[in-house]
């Protein structure tokens, strides 16, 4: 079940909070598992088993890795628990592998990415002793398996949320301002992310050889934005109900496309999956504490697993290679003193134009899973690739009809927004327009539910 | 007092209820009544038939003749093209060539009496381009491809509009006017300009709506029409184009199946006379009886540079006038 689906947001959401606001405290946990097991069950029922099979062994896990053992503890202490975390990883990855590998990843189970690598974060803080075991089942469930974030994160450490899991408040207003939070979500998915994707799926159904190069540019730019609110607004829709629930998640996003360089723009881009790597690759391998040529193998290590996380094929490779290839590069220009120039007066734009130029080349590296069609898109941004039968006012037609979504999409994409959301949300104005919001997503979700080929329509 | 206090603190799932009450009295009525209608019809369904599949396939049936057309989801989307998130619905329009002098005839011996007679195969020809200077192409997103990519856009006239069908054929407003603002329907179009061939190629939409029966008895009504307020012009009854069969086994309402159906009653419109029938599919489907994967991203359009089969097949199909 997606959260912008009226299944989700008409009957599971109601009924949810309603039972949950009924039964007895102690049992809201369980409720919460139940919920978020049925949940899982109504995207695809055959995915469950997999998933419990996996927190099964996870908690099993967690638990037979002794405490206390420390690096002081006996030596045969220090192994087992070494065998058992080693065991422990290789069992998590390779299980993901395994579906990322299986058929292109066709069989993917829904969300295997995310709790696997949550629940790696619980193994290896746990070995580390930076967090203690959960000795109850039922909250590590809950911790793995809540749904605000079961399918797409964040993802949190076990200590993120060991208070929250234990002692939560559940009141109106925790409830009202999740739910104000989950509405800009929604809208920013439902309003203007699929809105906007429209025009790369255009660019898609024409074929890349016989786009302009402007509207290749556009459509770059316009997946860039639908990437965006689509992953945004999934991110706040989870925060929200994690805070009607009575939990604090981290946020995702911190305005991404305000950033001034690429390394800038992945400390603001899905943080919670970035700083998993920092944390449990990057920095255990010596960070950049041991000179450059060092940093920039961590660095690649980092790329070519965060590549590989989103998929086994060549372009999510292309992609993740290019993003280090830039972060590397922009390392040296720092050290050669180029961020004193881009203070100046001036000067100042320029790491702007610069990353609003190169992210969406990255990001077309991202989205077009065949590499020699991703030549050919590439071929045409650049203009170094002869058009068939390119239609020569294409990209004009498309700035007629998408122009206000792309003003949108660049506004919401500086802090603009957010400040309006926290001035206004607490007025009945403020209340009145996000109310209004979420129908107008129901609307839009209702027309293309009776007609899937709205979008599409022939 | 007390129950301000208790308002305040609920302020906004009481503006969210309320603002939906009044969206769902409103305009979003459909969401419930769609959902009680299909309940209702699964009931009947549950009652009349013992075999489910059975009864499913006769509740589709159903559907299609109690609700006709009109009632459909996808006519009620699509009655609102500004919400619908179609760039191309609104601009693919040409603005007839004010008609005139590119509609006079030039072979007047041809018209009626051009020698095939009723039931003689057809004789083609292979032409250029100007031979469709006084043609205009009538038809869904297929036919909007067609405008964008097939290099007619300054040769011919084109009443195209994704999501068109039959059966709106000629009430839908999607022809711009020179000089003018806002859009005329198909028919007054037709009614102000005169021209030699059109082609018509509408179905894929309405695959979903009614049965293939009352889809070509619309259709025919659809052609005579056309002869009535074209009487200079021949009509091109264009067989649908197939889908890949990856997109025709999806598990909707459309199939190849479904299209070879509708299809075969087409090519019977046929009278050789006014009224021809051309299948472009051979060309565009390989041997999986589909479209061709490679011509093709959502498995329905054809990609820009494909729609030249399909152009070049018309081109080699044509009716001397």
């Amino acid at each position: 079940m997606e959260f912008n689906s009226i299944g989700f947001l008409l009957c599971f959401l109601p009924a949810f909070f309603v039972l949950y606001g009924l039964v007895p405290k102690r049992y809201r946990n369980v409720t919460i598992l139940l919920g978020s097991l049925f949940f899982y069950a109504m995207g695809n029922l055959w995915n469950l088993p997999i998933l419990m099979a996996s927190v099964l062994a996870n908690f099993w896990l967690g638990g037979r890795l002794v405490q206390g053992s420390g690096r002081k503890g006996s030596g045969r202490k220090i192994q087992k628990n070494k065998f058992l975390l080693l065991a422990g990883i290789a069992g998590n990855v390779g299980l993901l592998a395994f579906f990322k590998v299986a058929r292109g990843g066709a069989y993917l189970p829904l969300g295997i990415s995310f709790y696997t690598f949550q629940m790696l974060s619980y193994l290896i803080d746990v070995y580390r002793e930076e967090e203690k075991s959960e000795n109850s089942f039922l909250r590590f469930a809950v911790y793995v398996c809540m749904f605000p974030r079961l399918l797409s994160g964040p993802i949190v450490r076990y200590g993120e949320v060991r208070e929250n899991l234990r002692k939560r408040k559940f009141h109106a207003e925790n409830l009202q301002q999740g739910l104000k939070v989950f509405t800009v979500g929604l809208a920013a998915k439902v309003l203007l992310a699929d809105r906007i994707g429209l025009l790369w799926r255009q660019v898609q159904v024409t074929g890349f050889e016989s786009i302009s190069v402007p509207l290749a540019w556009m459509a770059a730019v316009a997946y860039s934005l639908k990437i965006y609110f689509d992953f945004y607004g999934y991110s706040l829709m989870a925060v929200g109900l994690g805070r009607m629930l009575g939990f604090e998640l981290p946020e995702n996003f911190r305005e991404p496309y305000m950033a001034r360089t690429v390394r800038d723009f992945y400390r603001r881009w899905h943080i919670t999956l970035g700083r998993w790597f920092c944390r449990y690759v990057y920095i255990p391998m010596g960070g950049s504490r041991r000179g450059e040529w060092r940093t920039a193998v961590n660095l690649l290590a980092v790329w070519l697993l965060t590549a590989l996380w989103h998929g086994f094929s060549a372009n999510f490779l292309i992609w993740g290679m290019l993003i280090w290839v830039l972060i590397v590069a922009e390392r040296q220009g720092k050290a050669l003193g180029m961020d004193g120039l881009f203070r100046k007066k001036g000067f100042r734009i320029l790491p702007h134009l610069y990353l609003i130029t190169v992210i969406p080349v990255t990001w077309m590296c991202f989205a077009i899973t065949d590499v020699s069609q991703l030549q050919i898109y590439l071929g045409r941004m650049f203009g170094v690739l002869e058009g068939v039968r390119v239609s020569a006012g294409d990209w004009l037609k498309a700035l007629e009809t998408y122009w206000y979504l792309f003003g949108i999409g660049f506004l919401a994409c500086t802090s603009a927004v957010k400040r309006l959301f926290f001035r206004w949300k607490d007025s009945v104005g403020g209340m009145l327009v996000l109310a209004v919001l979420f129908w107008l997503c129901i609307r839009r979700m209702t027309l293309e539910g009776q007609n899937p080929f709205l979008y599409f329509s022939f | 007092m007390i129950r301000l206090k208790w308002m305040k603190k609920w302020s906004y799932l009481i503006l969210l209820a309320a603002t939906g009450v009044v969206y769902l009295c409103g305009g979003g009525r459909q969401i419930y009544e769609n959902y009680l209608a299909e309940i209702g019809e699964w009931v009947s369904g549950m009652e009349r038939g013992t075999n489910p599949s059975e009864s499913g396939d006769h509740m589709v049936e159903e559907r299609g003749k109690d609700g006709g057309p009109e009632e459909t989801g996808l006519h009620d989307a699509d009655g609102d093209p500004e919400e619908t998130g179609e760039q191309t619905a609104e601009d693919p329009f040409q603005a007839p060539d004010t008609g005139g002098e590119e509609t006079a005839p030039e072979g007047e011996e041809a018209g009626e009496d051009n020698g095939f007679g009723d039931g003689t195969a057809p004789v083609y020809q292979t032409v250029e381009d100007d031979y469709f200077a006084d043609a205009v192409f009538i038809g869904d997103s297929r036919t909007v491809g067609m405008y964008e990519y097939g290099e007619l856009e300054e040769i011919s006239t084109f009443y195209a509009s994704t999501g068109l069908t039959i059966y709106k054929l000629f009430d839908a407003e999607i022809v711009e006017t020179p000089g003018q603002r806002g859009k005329i329907t198909v028919e007054e179009a037709l009614t102000q300009n005169q021209f030699r061939k059109i082609y018509l190629m509408v179905g894929i939409n309405e695959m979903g709506t009614g049965t293939v029966e009352s889809f070509i008895a619309k259709y025919q009504e659809v052609v005579d029409h056309l002869l009535e307020l074209q009487p200079e012009a021949i009509v091109y009854v264009q067989g649908i184009l197939k889908v890949t069969a990856e997109r025709s086994a999806q598990g909707d309402y459309i199939t190849n199946e479904g299209i070879e159906e509708r299809n075969e009653q087409l090519a019977g419109l046929a009278d050789n006379v006014r009224v021809f029938y051309l299948d472009a599919n051979p060309l565009i489907c390989d041997e999986t009886g589909g479209m061709a994967p490679s011509y093709t991203f959502d498995g329905v359009h054809l990609k820009a540079k494909y729609i030249q089969i399909w152009k070049d097949y018309l081109k080699s199909h044509a009716v001397d006038l």
